[in-house]
């Protein structure tokens, strides 16, 4: 049995629906910003429970944007973590500012208890990241926030319906930024990004930023960029966004499989961390193994599609090299990059292949399946 | 009789079920990000403007912007550009931090060779000629002053796809050349999209790098950037409107000379001329006029729509005013945005519709 990594053959395998609302676009011609693109932001505003979102190209501009309207630039240094997809850390730079980076705790996020320490007087904002779907202890870095009067620009494009307490990950910040990337819990067909933001004048800034500083079509306000989420990926986003919620609880229900299949493997596997309150959504769901990269052969061998979320911790990639940062620097990013390794956790997944990605987990370290059949 | 400036909806419709049948491939393949549609894309595209290299970006915007870093520009430096263009030409020069510094077009609408090279400082690194409305730049001269200078040249030929100046493509001439395949342009997507040309491997590369978030490989990021990637499903758009493009371009050609011998006794209407050096490809065909907004609104009165490319030069914008240039700077470009205006010249354009169009100029003047 080959359990799959990637889900869009399975997700759009009815494909006419889609098809029929491309087609009708195609046939207006209307191919930029208008009514499909204000529908998708009111929809996910309202999912969000924020009063406004503004859908931009991509999940890494959504944060560099919205760090640059918040008034982030060269000189100033923003606080995040190295257990990250890059894009964070590209995104930080693309505004002008230096990244620096503290540790993560063992769930994937930023180690709350390092931020203070990792604060100059230059320093302007946290991006805290709800990495894997899990999300960051945000009431502790509201605070810090508050105390050092830091702006808080939530990387939250991994985890949408997430939350702490009720409150959705994306809703705590001053800006938080979704990615609907083709293999995001909520995707479209290409690039796509959200800025969510209580803030009035942050929208209205972004909405003349993402579009030339445009006011009307003929009078430039403020020299901007061009970066709309595209029409045609917010029509699929309509067909998409009023499936978020049951997309999430699936991937939660494959989760707390994996989690109870893995118990007697303890000497072996970590499974995700579960905090107390938080709603974690799985959008990697992302085990600490031993002897990982003998156990990711096995997985592939046995067609269960098993990846590395990420080999190399962004404080020792090439580009980082300015950074100064050394190996050393951060033991518990540095760890995840050798022992992490990410299940297929995605709702198209049957409940016989889930079956088999723990069968297969659990024969590698000689455990006895836990169910014959498949 | 109604003459609408464009019809994107008449562009497409014939259309429609090629770009549904391109979607589908790109579905079926299961690939929406980067892969072979888009370097099957980038191929056909370099191809097109006789140029080793394409790289295709989000949009046209981008693609100045990731140009300008691929040249290392930025704090310090400054870009020479025209101040008639549209205002993505001068905010990507802001945007890389760098100074972007105007001068003056001709009558063509283009930038003036003369007036670049009392324009050169110490710092100034590029410059950025824009082959505004499809027409090539005078790009012999510049790319003299280029190189007698040593400064790099970014052609932003973001209306100009197939355009031609000696008979070679605009986008060969400079170090990168930028296209917009904005859902306005000849070549259109069905949303933003851009591209790079160039004949310098090294810097192709680089703007594969700089594109993809830095990432080399999947796992290895080399620099930090951001994500600015061609959809792999506009991509495949594209391509279905790449085997038109040729005969799309002759139509607006020939819409264009017919404007001009229709137009040519009004002496309130002045028609842009085409040099023999010169192939211009049309995005827009620049009249300039008397009474320029009596003129447009007695032609909408009439149902023809009609456009100004632009009405406000960049320095007189609100975003232009910190560039320190006041009116009176570029007086070529002031006194055009006053007479400009765009005719509708798709490829759609039936010619009665254009035969209308200039009847309805003529009534206005009195003829």
């Amino acid at each position: 049995m080959k359990v799959p990594f990637s889900y869009l053959d399975r997700q759009f395998a009815e494909v006419n629906p889609y098809l029929a609302d491309i087609g009708a676009l195609v046939k207006c011609g209307d191919f930029t910003l208008g009514k499909a693109l204000e529908e998708f932001e009111g929809r996910f505003a309202a999912l969000l429970g924020v009063p406004h979102a503004i859908g931009v190209g991509t999940g890494t501009d959504a944060i560099a944007i919205s760090l640059r309207l918040l008034g982030i630039g060269p000189g100033d240094e923003v606080i995040t973590t190295p257990n990250t997809f890059i894009a964070t850390v590209g995104a930080i730079v693309q505004a002008g500012a230096r990244p620096v980076f503290v540790d993560s705790e063992n769930g994937f996020v930023i180690d709350p208890d390092l931020i203070e320490p990792a604060i100059t007087p230059r320093t302007r904002a946290i991006v805290p990241v709800h990495y894997t779907g899990n999300v960051a202890d945000m009431p502790r870095i509201m605070a810090i926030a508050r105390k050092h009067s830091l702006v808080v620009v939530e990387d939250a494009c991994q985890a949408i319906m997430a939350s702490i307490r009720g409150r959705l990950a994306g809703s705590w910040g001053h800006a938080a930024a979704f990615s609907l990337h083709p293999l995001k819990n909520l995707n479209v067909w290409g690039d796509a990004g959200v800025i969510v933001t209580r803030s009035a004048a942050l929208a209205a800034k972004a909405r003349l930023y993402r579009n030339h500083g445009l006011v009307g079509r003929d009078e430039v306000r403020t020299f901007g960029v061009n970066c709309r989420l595209d029409t045609l990926q917010a029509i699929i986003g309509n067909r998409l966004i009023g499936t978020t919620e049951a997309i999430t609880r699936r991937r939660i229900e494959i989760a707390r499989r994996y989690d109870e299949s893995f118990r007697d493997l303890g000497e072996f596997i970590d499974v995700p961390v579960r905090r107390t309150g938080v709603r974690h959504v799985y959008h990697l769901y992302v085990v600490r193994a031993a002897r990982r990269d003998e156990l990711l052969a096995h997985l592939t061998a046995n067609g269960v599609e098993a990846k590395v979320h990420y080999p190399i911790p962004v404080h020792l990639q090439k580009a980082a090299r300015c950074l100064g940062y050394r190996r050393g620097d951060f033991p518990v990013a540095e760890k995840h990059g050798r022992v992490a390794v990410t299940l297929p956790c995605h709702p198209y997944l049957t409940d016989d292949e889930v079956s088999c990605a723990i069968d297969c987990v659990r024969g590698f370290y000689a455990r006895a399946p836990l169910r014959s059949g498949s | 009789m109604n003459v609408p400036y464009v019809n994107l909806a008449a562009q497409h419709a014939p259309l429609k079920a090629e770009l549904l049948r391109a979607a589908e491939r790109v579905l079926v393949a299961g690939q929406f990000v980067l892969g072979p549609e888009v370097d099957e894309f980038e191929k056909r595209f370099a191809g097109l403007c006789r140029v080793p290299h394409a790289v295709g970006l989000n949009s046209g915007t981008d693609a100045l912007i990731l140009a300008l870093r691929v040249l290392g520009i930025g704090p310090g430096d400054e870009v020479i550009t025209a101040p008639n263009t549209f205002v993505a030409t001068v905010s990507a020069i802001a945007l890389t931090c760098a100074k972007p510094v105007l001068v003056d077009v001709r009558d063509d609408l283009n930038i003036d060779p003369a007036l670049i090279e009392p324009a050169i400082t110490p710092r100034t690194k590029a410059i950025i000629p824009v082959h505004l409305t499809g027409r090539p730049a005078d790009m012999e001269p510049i790319m003299a002053i280029a190189r007698r200078r040593d400064l790099y040249v970014v052609e932003d030929a973001a209306q100009a796809v197939l355009a031609e100046y000696d008979g070679r493509s605009v986008g060969s001439f400079g170090d990168l050349g930028c296209f917009s395949l904005h859902p306005l342009k000849t070549l259109n997507a069905c949303g933003d999209a851009g591209v790079v040309t160039t004949a310098d491997e090294g810097w192709a590369q680089r703007l594969r790098v700089l594109r993809n978030i830095g990432l080399e490989t999947r796992d290895n990021a080399v620099a930090w950037a951001g994500n600015s990637r061609l959809d792999t499903l506009q991509a495949a758009l594209v391509m279905v409107k790449l085997r038109h493009l040729a005969e799309w371009t002759e139509a607006r050609r020939a819409n264009a000379a017919f404007y001009r011998t229709a137009l040519s006794d009004l002496p309130a209407v002045r028609v842009p001329a085409e040099s023999p050096r010169e192939k211009c490809v049309y995005h827009t065909f620049v009249v300039q006029a008397e009474r320029r907004d009596e003129l447009r609104a007695f032609l909408a009165g009439k149902g023809v729509g009609t456009a100004i490319h632009y009405p406000i030069p960049i320095h007189l914008q609100t975003a232009g005013l910190s560039l320190g240039y006041g009116k009176g700077a570029f007086p070529v470009a002031e006194n055009q945005a006053a007479r400009i205006l765009s005719l509708p010249v798709h490829q759609g354009l039936r010619r009665e519709e254009a035969e209308y169009v200039v009847a309805q100029i003529r009534a206005f003047y009195g003829l």
